[in-house]
């Protein structure tokens, strides 16, 4: 058998990161409690990222979980960030978002893999037609998308 | 315990609301959102000098999981709780990471004799450096495992008993359980040693597709009102606070929960 260790991080896999539903699992709840957390996940991040969440309209739970469903939660500072980062590359971060991206660039420097922190020097960023200017500490945004 | 009556969990959302209710002598703030050494936010200072007592209720321990509790984790819950000046601390029998990843919420365990030691073996990790009492909180869950040996009301006790810790009774989770597994949620309520509860947390839910969430986000549904009053005939807490996260209502509402937890109860009005 299994230890428990190993059976934690299974289901932990099949809830957040599009595992297999471990054996013996009744498939339809731990589907119900996937589908739960998304719903959860997208409140949480459309609380950190408000433009991003507003920008999608009714749109927003969709276009989440569609991102979501294979990435475990770094926290919803940094999903939300990373989602807007994904979709500036893929061309689609509404216009309407890009303010509050550029802002938090501006603000911190983010590496993708560790928490953002706040920037040493100043710093000009810009995101789906919006740039933002950050000096000490300081953010403005210079031109809105 | 002291009895402290109606309370209400501290969130900054609401912290202006919190701040005026006249009668309040009990709130609950999440563990995890307080610096352990930095200022205190505004509102829960005020509440500390008011003499409203705080409780630090952590979310992330993961007592629950196989692995061994993060030091860093007990050591910041610890440091909280004197921060706060809290008579005791909270947190679940629950997982909610394995293996590295975060699972983003509260994940039910086995209820194998297993499960129970590893819960058992981090809870004492944790009291170890507490000033003071833990009370230990049963979820509400969507599902089961396939290898639980003992019921809820045998794998809660035990583990109760071993620790010693007292209970964090939520009894909108006991509701959702009874819902979704088609039992009577006053059966798991005969099986709990009542008498070792610290307090009760009181919150709302939703049905989707036939299944109830237990989401903290909606009002709260009568049937969990009137299994507070039926708790309460049996034996009644020493608190009882709504627990809102989320969709913050109108003030308004937010008082008609608390007095509508005041009168299933029979604790005085804090509003």
């Amino acid at each position: 058998m299994t230890s428990l260790a190993e059976r934690q991080a299974s289901l932990v896999a099949a809830l957040t990161a599009g595992g297999a539903v471990p054996p013996g699992f009744d498939g339809r709840l731990v589907e119900a409690a996937r589908v739960a957390l998304l719903r959860k996940r997208a409140g949480e991040v459309a609380r950190q990222w408000p433009e991003l969440a507003r920008s999608f309209g009714g749109g927003w739970l969709r276009e989440w979980a569609r991102w979501a469903a294979a990435r475990p939660t770094q926290g919803s500072l940094r999903d939300g960030w990373d989602l807007a980062r994904d979709l500036v590359g893929r061309d689609a971060l509404p216009r309407a978002a890009g303010a509050e991206l550029a802002m938090r660039e501006a603000a911190m420097h983010y590496d993708g893999e560790s928490a953002p922190r706040p920037r040493r020097g100043p710093a000009v960023r810009g995101a789906a037609g919006s740039v933002a200017l950050q000096i000490a500490g300081r953010v403005r945004l210079l031109r809105r998308g | 315990m002291i009895a402290y009556g109606v309370g209400i969990g501290w969130r900054p959302e609401i912290a202006g609301f919190v701040a005026q209710l006249p009668g309040l002598k009990f709130a609950e703030v999440v563990a995890e959102s307080v610096h352990a050494h930095g200022d205190l936010p505004v509102g829960l200072s005020e509440l500390r000098n008011r003499g409203v007592a705080v409780v630090p209720h952590g979310v992330k321990l993961s007592l629950g999981g196989a692995e061994p509790v993060e030091p860093a984790r007990i050591t910041h819950l610890a440091a909280v709780a004197d921060r706060l000046g809290a008579p005791l601390v909270s947190e679940h029998i629950a997982f909610v990471r394995a293996g590295g990843v975060e699972a983003g919420h509260l994940l039910p365990i086995p209820r194998s004799r297993e499960a129970i030691d590893a819960v058992v073996a981090n809870v004492k990790r944790t009291q170890a450096e507490l000033s003071v009492p833990i009370a230990l909180e049963p979820i509400a869950t969507l599902f089961d495992w396939p290898d639980d040996e003992l019921d809820e009301g045998a794998f809660l006790t035990e583990i109760l008993e071993r620790t010693d810790a007292l209970l964090l009774l939520d009894v909108a989770n006991i509701y959702a359980n009874a819902l979704n597994r088609g039992t009577e949620p006053t059966e798991l309520l005969d099986r709990l040693p009542l008498e070792r509860i610290a307090y009760v947390h009181v919150a709302g839910g939703a049905e989707h597709d036939g299944i109830y969430h237990d989401t903290h986000t909606d009002a709260v549904p009568q049937p969990v009102l009137d299994l507070v009053a039926e708790l309460c005939r049996r034996h009644r807490p020493p608190a009882l606070m709504l627990e809102r996260d989320g969709d913050y209502p109108a003030a308004a509402e937010l008082r008609t929960e608390l007095d509508a937890i005041a009168s299933a109860s029979g604790y005085p009005a804090v509003t």
